[in-house]
């Protein structure tokens, strides 16, 4: 539900709720959450592609944010910034169970075990039986397609294709040049592309 | 300079512009088979944004409480960790203060002790003069100098007629 205040913040800039952030108010923080975290919980579930654990990261990135947002010196867009936490919480949580090696991003049974209950509170709008079902196939392809690429192609196309971001945003957001993110794109592409070509040569 | 990488990838998202895009399309060995490639990926990039982008939060109020709740715990626990640092500055500036102190009399009675060489020395005068008649040698003196890094000790006697038959036994 939400407040007075929050309502009355909806016209307030972001450059202003990250004044009023770093002046310590946790109400400009809490609204910057409502902006972004529809948008931050979809990208990093399209990267762990578990619900439960893109929950316990969005919430850990939003929380980091708030810890580092006096340290914030508004360069960028709060929007790359974040999403530069985003990404930074994601792939180290990646390439810690990489190296784990527990194999539990490629076991369905645990993905369901580990939802939050209370994320299910307020259930979607169920598609038609078959309809579910074909969806369902071609996420599950898409999905599978993805999990084969390194957490950092991951970011790269996911932050391109989904986010529409620009080569420059993506390359402040991860930390590495223009030319990087190009060439990744090209690798992730290509994996993609050979993956999921009887996908979408076929809608 | 690009790659190839770069550049294909830049031509497939409409980055290259003039001179670059005629150049790149140029090299191109087959001109037909890199359009039919360009068409799959813009494929590809509608099947992502179509099947991934539609993903959402369920719960979102909840979500926002979780954050609210966690950020009110972390300030509630800095406050807690700040009133007990307050606390226990007072016990350990005493307990530095008394550790000081005793460190200073400890270097003090050292120092002390150190500066005062001739007690020792004093001593053993007295001994001898004690040992020296005043009746027998009235122009007696006794004169002791102490290296103590070599701990040799030089006894130097002026005006005595004789020792005590009994110093040199002990």
């Amino acid at each position: 539900m939400q407040t007075e205040a929050t309502l009355a913040q909806a016209d307030v800039s972001e450059l202003e709720l990250v004044k009023r952030c770093q002046a310590g108010r946790t109400d400009a923080f809490d609204e910057l959450v409502v902006r972004y975290r529809t948008r931050v919980f979809a990208m990093i579930y399209n990267m762990v592609h578990n619900e439960q654990d893109a929950w316990d990261l969005a919430q850990e990135s939003f929380v980091k944010a708030w810890k580092s947002i006096k340290r914030f010196r508004r360069h960028s867009s709060f929007y790359t910034w974040i999403y530069r936490i985003v990404m930074n919480v994601t792939i180290d949580w990646l390439r810690k169970k990489q190296v784990k090696g527990t194999g539990a991003e490629f076991d369905d049974s645990i993905q369901l075990k580990e939802v939050d209950p209370a994320s299910r509170t307020l259930p979607k709008a169920d598609p038609l039986p078959h309809e579910r079902m074909q969806r369902g196939e071609i996420r599950e392809k898409i999905d599978n397609a993805i999990k084969q690429l390194s957490p950092e192609h991951r970011a790269v196309i996911l932050m391109k294709e989904i986010e529409g971001m620009q080569y420059h945003e993506i390359a402040e957001t991860l930390g590495c040049s223009i030319g990087t993110v190009m060439s990744r794109l090209f690798y992730a592409r290509k994996r993609l592309q050979n993956l999921l070509r009887d996908v979408y040569e076929n809608i | 300079m690009k790659t190839f990488e770069e550049k294909w990838t830049a031509w497939l998202d409409g980055e290259l512009t003039g001179k670059e895009l005629e150049e790149f399309e140029a090299s191109l060995p087959d001109r037909a088979a890199a359009e039919a490639e360009k068409r799959a990926a813009h494929k590809l990039g509608v099947l992502l944004k179509q099947e991934l982008g539609t993903e959402v939060l369920n719960n979102e109020e909840f979500f926002s409480h979780q954050i609210r709740e966690r950020l009110a715990r972390d300030a509630c626990a800095q406050d807690r960790h700040r009133t007990r640092s307050t606390w226990w500055t007072v016990p350990r500036l005493a307990l530095s203060g008394a550790v000081s102190l005793a460190l200073f009399l400890v270097c003090a009675v050292f120092v002390m002790h150190d500066k005062n060489p001739a007690e020792q020395s004093q001593y053993l005068t007295q001994i001898l003069n004690a040992r020296v008649d005043a009746a027998v040698s009235p122009n007696a003196t006794i004169s002791i100098f102490e290296t103590k890094e070599d701990k040799v000790t030089v006894l130097w006697v002026e005006g005595l007629q004789s020792l005590p038959a009994d110093y040199a036994a002990k």
